[in-house]
């Protein structure tokens, strides 16, 4: 046997493929499992272990004796197992050069074989401890690089669930090994230190001495402090534990029990003399820092007072500061150096970090300053040699992460203490940002500049995205430092809008004298384009918030600021220069004396309207529409926070800014004229770039949404004269993409509700809605429009009607829905005809559903009873044409399955839209009654929402294929669909048709059991509310109650005997608990037959008991709501304490 | 204004509808000898479109060929250039796919594409026997050399009414998919 398998298994290890065939080795793989399973393998793995000169035997041998100890264990005699544990350690100890892998495997098999002994304390800890310790001193390298193996060995197979061996016994034995472990922790932690100890002291560590010095390093890092987290963390699930064990960065929060070992100062200086000793081999370093960054993450009950914090936070403070000064750091250094300062700021309150000594405090700051500047020029060089590893940007984006938690709440520290800090890491984001000569932007380190033009595609993020954080950072320090940032924006900005006016007008100039457009230098435009756009992006982050939420409010520093100049501020010069915005600031007669927050708004201005006077010059093509884009962003978000400036949300206002934009004020009125103006202008010339032309309609969607600006949107003429231009269909604004124009229809109808007095409302709506209408109705209602339905012409005026409707659908609002759904109404009932006139083009039947999918969308929550049924009518005759006009219909074409995938899921759309009436309501109570007779109630009711939605169902499960249920969207959306309808209308699904209810309930199987978790839990929640469903009608042998016996089965396994996580157990156990009302007998002998199982005695009384406390507080179970609360809690410690046993790792 | 673009359309529909009664003038590829392709048939064929005014499942010309747009997306070359519009379309007859990229300020052709239903009443030596709403018979039309053409055949064959959607474009033509008829 043992020549055999000495043999065979020589045959993956050493021979090529050429020279065996596959059946070959298969039979030697098949001769290797069979050997690891064989009984009491010990004497020979022992006898091969000595003889063999095959590695992969000798791992073979390791193996097999590692799970025969575990699978004979209570067989064996405790002195055997001693024994064979001496063997192998003598066993790797005489070998210094077995291969590495061999050497670990043996050792995984020591530290299973104490793991096991541990439970049954049959084996001590403590000797494998002093043994170790005894080869530690020794001395020699190769003895203490096995020590540390060793160590390392027992730590992974003790420490964490994921790294632990597969040795065949359950998740509970694993948890609980891993708590007895945890006081000869503390020991090992104590080993390394003192291993590390040693070599520190050392001056000179020749190659060997250094490896082995690694090692200790590594395992004090990943070992040592990744298993601490996971203890603190022990008493968590096992689905947290594996969660926090991904990711390295878990706050250090240990017990007291470790107080004496971790609050130690020689620990924390240890770390630092091992760091300065090895920080230029990269991957120590990684793991000294990685040490370091633990240490600043310390907190919790390990600290006995705050004194103790201060002091441990003044020692690390301490060492950082006289690590970091004086030396030069290193690329690999960047990120860990990063990595303390953020966990240091973000774990010790601020109570903490104020109550260090002053002078340290300060040094502290002006350290993380200087890294900061020093760590965003090491990233800007990055960009420019487009690294890969952007590991100084990573860096410089933690510790600007860090200011950012240090400056929210500056109130606790010294008044202004920031100030100059924010202005060194304001300047120095902005210098890298700039281009030569201002800033450094595309220079590398010897100052030779760069440029390259990539190919940039619509999936790249826009940098006010992909930086956001960044951005954030620093407009936050901007704000604290508005004295010295606002200013210098400002100018900063000025002066390349003059520049830029004049190159554009040199350009022109060249252009007009040379007959090769292509010829015009672009480098300076770019180089100034690029300086604009880094100022706009830090000017609209420092001056406004995200205007995502409601309202957003003036940053009280940026208000404070112009409150404490307002004194020196002349107002006129100040609305001066702002409605001015073609002439140069600086020939404005006292443009020294304006208030710094409006001339910032004024520098954007005029970036703007250099690039409007460009385009009336037809440059257009010169120009960046990146630039547009930044200026139209600007003043959205300006305008969101500035504009009709609410003096009542503000404790106190500056003057200058409520004379200049607050309500009924000249100026702004003035600038939503100029804001209008510029939105047509972009419109029109930038119709051919979707990014701009979107973000500039967006403002305009701004300027309307809110009535106090809409009222003075209407009163200009040009918003006027834009509604007419595009009531008229006519270019340029027909030649903007669907969706701005969608949008911009969506304005439109939204200023309609502005205040205006009753005649120009109504001259407004004929000239904007009443066109379209019309236009549609002349179009369909000719005799020949069957005829002529498909000419060019005709469908092009369908779908613009239709994209318009859409934009319609958009803009509704809680105010204005009664007078849009009636509108909207009109037209669907015409869509219906058009989807039978235009049954064969699918397109455009794609476009009607949306229609209807939008107007559900944004209406039925609003709709009285009266309405919605109307709507639901109408949906329905839509789905009756749709069915009609699809069945039966076979098409060839290679757009056909795509088409379909297309139609299903606006369907299914429609549908959990209709159906989120149920949950979302907020139509009139008031309504619901008016339009009906009395006392007709429910059933006076001639189409229901259910009708509608099982209808459509209907239509779309008999398309619905397993492949298609692969599209994401189109799967949970399905899925969505199915349980809201048996939530919402459980006592129809009995009276589904045979074919549609198998269907339905394979679907919710297959989701239940094949599909992604969320869909897994949709499913689930479906689950309930058809049981309860069957418990009312009390009717056994129906369909639906055979259905949900098979139910109970897979919630049943899926409960007790997968894996599962904790997201889906409370779903699972709700609809548990109601299977086990209706089948009580059926889940006795589910139990039972479980426990026939079991042939271990203890746990089959372990889970006899535990299923019987689990139906303890609720039998006999019924559907009370008091009783399944019990049964749920009862079932949580169900699974925990029974969940392990079954689940064999 | 506006009666003047509705007078437009009832003249354009005017126009449409005469060509519509001459003989179709078309290429169907297995039909060589029927070619009587003339320079202006493909004059009125398509109708130029600023590239971001086009969407996808819409159509246009790529390389000369009627394609519907399966994936469209813009890209830029450096931060601040101007947009180009890549497009992959698939040949709504050949099922070919063609793939194009032009700066978003030109224009491309879009095809005309009509979709039209006729019974068909009979198939004789491979060609389709098709009757339009209005009752003009139509003899001219292959049955296409694919599978949908073999399901044709044999649902005649079993005497089945059967709906022959005919698309065509660009002077070509083709059936693209059948349906059941209803009792209307």
């Amino acid at each position: 046997m043992l020549l055999d398998s000495a043999a065979y298994s020589s045959i993956p290890d050493i021979a090529p493929p050429s020279m065996v065939s596959t059946e070959q080795r298969q039979h030697a793989e098949h001769t290797f499992l069979s050997f690891r399973k064989s009984k009491s393998p010990f004497a020979v793995c022992k006898h091969i272990l000595e003889t063999s000169k095959v590695d992969y035997v000798l791992f073979q041998a390791a193996t097999a004796i590692m799970e025969a100890v575990v699978r004979e264990w209570i067989l064996l005699e405790k002195a055997s197992i001693e024994s064979l544990r001496t063997f192998l350690l003598t066993y790797v100890l005489q070998r210094p050069n077995l291969q590495k892998y061999v050497r670990e495997q043996i050792l995984l098999a020591v530290a299973v074989i104490v793991k096991r002994g541990s439970l049954d304390k049959s084996i001590n800890c403590k000797g494998i401890f002093h043994e170790v310790s005894q080869l530690i001193s020794s001395g020699n390298p190769t003895v203490q690089t096995l020590a540390c193996s060793i160590l390392t060995a027992l730590i992974s197979e003790f420490s964490s669930s994921s790294k632990t061996s597969n040795i065949g016994l359950n998740m509970e034995f694993h948890g609980s090994c891993k708590r007895i472990f945890q006081d000869d922790l503390c020991q090992i932690f104590v080993l390394t230190m003192e291993v590390l100890q040693e070599f520190s002291r050392r001056e000179n560590l020749n190659a060997q001495m250094s490896s082995v010095f690694q090692r200790y390093l590594a395992l004090a890092n990943q070992a040592v402090f990744l298993m601490l987290m996971a203890l603190t963390l022990g008493s968590l699930g096992r689905h947290y534990i594996a969660m926090f064990e991904s990711t390295q960065n878990v706050m250090l929060k240990p017990t007291e029990t470790w107080r004496e070992a971790l609050l130690d100062t020689r620990v924390m200086d240890l770390f630092f003399t091992v760091h300065r000793k090895i920080r230029e081999d990269s991957d120590m370093a990684q793991d000294s820092l990685q040490c370091l960054a633990q240490l600043a993450s310390m907190h919790g009950p390990i600290f006995p007072d705050e004194s103790a914090q201060v002091s441990y936070l003044a020692h690390l403070v301490e060492g950082l500061l006289s690590m970091i000064n004086g030396i030069e750091i290193e690329d690999s250094e960047a990120v860990g150096i990063s990595n303390i300062i953020s966990n240091l700021i973000s774990t010790f309150p601020r109570a903490i970090l104020t109550a260090l000594p002053g002078e340290l405090f300060t040094s502290f700051i002006n350290c993380l300053t200087l890294l900061t500047c020093s760590f965003g020029r090491s990233a800007a060089l990055e960009e420019v040699l487009d690294k890969d590893d952007m590991v100084y940007m990573e860096a410089y984006d933690k510790l600007l992460e860090s200011w950012l938690t240090l400056v929210q709440d500056d109130e606790h520290f010294p008044r202004g203490c920031f100030v100059q800090p924010a202005i060194q890491v304001f300047n120095s984001y902005i210098q890298c940002h700039l281009a030569a000569p201002d800033g450094t932007r595309n220079l590398t380190a010897n100052g030779v500049a760069s440029h390259e033009e990539d190919e940039i595609n619509e999936l790249q993020e826009d940098d006010r995205e992909l930086f956001s954080d960044q951005l954030a950072s620093i407009g936050m320090l901007g704000r604290i430092a508005a004295n010295h940032c606002i200013p210098l924006l400002t100018s900063l900005l000025e002066e390349r809008v003059t520049r830029l006016h004049g190159q554009l007008q040199r350009t022109q100039q060249h252009l007009m004298n040379s007959s090769d457009p292509g010829s015009a230098d672009r480098k300076v435009l770019d180089d100034l384009y690029e300086d604009i756009h880094w100022l706009i992006l830090v000017s609209g982050y420092l001056l406004a918030d995200d205007p995502q939420g409601e309202t957003p409010l003036i940053p009280a520093e940026v208000m404070e600021y112009s409150i404490n100049h307002s004194t020196e501020v002349d107002i006129n010069t100040t609305l001066q220069i702002l409605g001015s915005p073609g002439e140069k600031a600086s020939s404005i007669p006292g443009c020294n004396r304006t208030d710094s927050v409006i001339r910032l708004l004024s520098a954007v201005l005029r970036t703007s309207e250099v690039e409007s006077r460009a385009t009336r010059a037809s440059l257009t093509e010169l120009l960046s529409p990146q630039m547009g884009k930044d200026i139209v962003w600007f003043l959205r978000r300006w305008a969101k926070t500035y504009l009709l400036v609410d003096e009542k949300l503000y404790g106190q206002i500056s003057i200058p800014l409520s004379t200049a934009f607050g309500a009924d004020t000249d100026g702004a009125q003035w600038i939503v004229g100029y804001l209008l103006e510029k939105v047509i202008n972009n419109l029109s010339v930038w119709s051919s770039e979707p990014e701009l032309a979107n973000d500039t309609v967006e403002l305009l969607v701004c300027l309307v949404e809110k009535r106090e600006r809409a009222n003075i949107v209407v009163q200009c003429e040009n918003w006027w004269n834009l509604a007419k231009q595009f009531a008229s269909r006519s270019p340029p604004l027909d030649l903007l993409s669907s969706s701005v124009q969608r949008t911009l229809m969506k304005a439109l109808v939204l200023g309609g509700f502005a205040h205006m007095d009753s005649d120009t409302k109504l001259q407004y709506w004929t000239e904007v809605l009443h066109p379209l209408q019309q236009r549609f109705l002349n179009l369909i209602n000719q005799e020949n429009f069957p005829q002529i339905c498909q000419e060019e012409n005709v469908k092009r005026e369908i779908v613009a009607t239709l994209e318009a409707l859409c934009g319609i659908a958009e803009a509704t609002q809680i105010d204005n829905v009664s007078s849009l759904f009636s509108f909207l109404m009109d037209f669907l009932s015409s869509c219906i005809g058009l989807m039978e006139v235009y049954r064969n083009t699918p397109e455009t039947v794609n476009l009607i559903i949306e229609v209807f999918v939008e107007v559900a969308h944004k209406q039925i929550c609003y709709l009285g009873e009266s309405k919605s049924m109307k709507l639901y009518e109408a949906c329905l005759t839509l789905l009756q044409v749709y069915s009609k006009n699809n069945l039966g219909r076979k098409r060839a074409d290679v757009a056909a399955e795509e088409d379909q995938y297309q139609d299903l899921l606006l369907i299914m759309e429609l549908l959990t839209n209709l159906l989120s009436k149920e949950f979302i309501d907020f139509s009139d109570t008031d309504e619901v009654f008016r339009g009906q007779e009395p006392g007709s109630g429910a059933t006076g009711r001639s189409v229901s929402a259910a009708d509608v939605v099982l209808f459509g169902v209907n239509i779309i499960l008999p398309l619905m294929s397993q492949d298609l249920l692969k599209f994401p969207s189109l799967c949970n959306q399905y899925y969505k669909l199915i349980t809201f309808i048996c939530e919402i209308f459980p006592e129809k699904i009995p009276q589904l048709p045979e074919e549609l209810f198998k269907s339905l309930m394979y679907s919710l199987e297959l989701g239940m059991t094949s599909m992604s978790s969320e869909v897994s839990q949709l499913c689930l929640e479906a689950l309930s509310p058809l049981a309860e469903q069957c418990a009312k009608t009390q009717e056994k042998d129906t369909p639906l109650f055979m259905a949900t016996r098979h139910f109970l089965k897979l919630v049943f396994d899926m409960l007790v005997l997968q894996k599962h996580n904790t997201e889906i157990t409370v779903a699972a156990g709700e609809a548990f608990y109601t299977l086990v009302c209706l089948h009580q007998a059926e889940y006795q002998e589910l139990v039972e037959s479980l426990l026939a199982t079991q042939r271990d005695a203890v746990v089959y009384q372990r889970l006899a008991d535990a299923f019987n406390k689990l139906t303890a507080s609720s039998t006999p179970p019924s559907m009370d709501r008091k009783q399944k609360v019990a049964f749920l809690k009862s079932l949580e410690e169900f699974v925990s304490s029974v969940g392990g046993l079954l689940c064999v790792k | 204004m506006m009666n003047q673009i509705e007078s437009d359309l009832v003249f354009l529909a005017r126009i449409k509808m005469h060509t519509v009664k001459v003989p179709l003038i078309h290429r169907t590829m297995a039909d060589p000898e029927l070619d009587f392709t003339t320079g202006e048939s493909g004059a009125s064929a398509t109708i130029p479109m600023q590239c971001s005014a086009l969407r996808k499942n819409g159509y246009v010309v790529l390389k000369g060929r009627p394609c519907k747009i399966v994936e469209m997306s813009t890209s830029k070359t450096g931060k601040h250039g101007h947009a180009k519009v890549n497009m992959v379309g698939i040949d709504i007859f050949t099922n070919k796919k063609y793939e194009d990229m032009c700066p978003s300020t030109h224009n491309m052709d879009v095809p005309h594409i009509k979709r039209n239903e006729f019974q068909l009443l009979n198939i004789n030596d491979g060609f389709m026997s098709l009757m339009a709403d209005n009752g003009d018979v139509r003899e001219d039309l292959r049955v296409p050399d694919s599978e949908l053409g073999k399901e044709i055949e044999q649902r005649f064959a079993a005497q089945e009414d059967i709906l022959v959607s005919v698309l065509s474009a660009m002077g070509e033509e083709c059936a693209v998919a059948i349906k059941q008829m209803t009792g209307k």
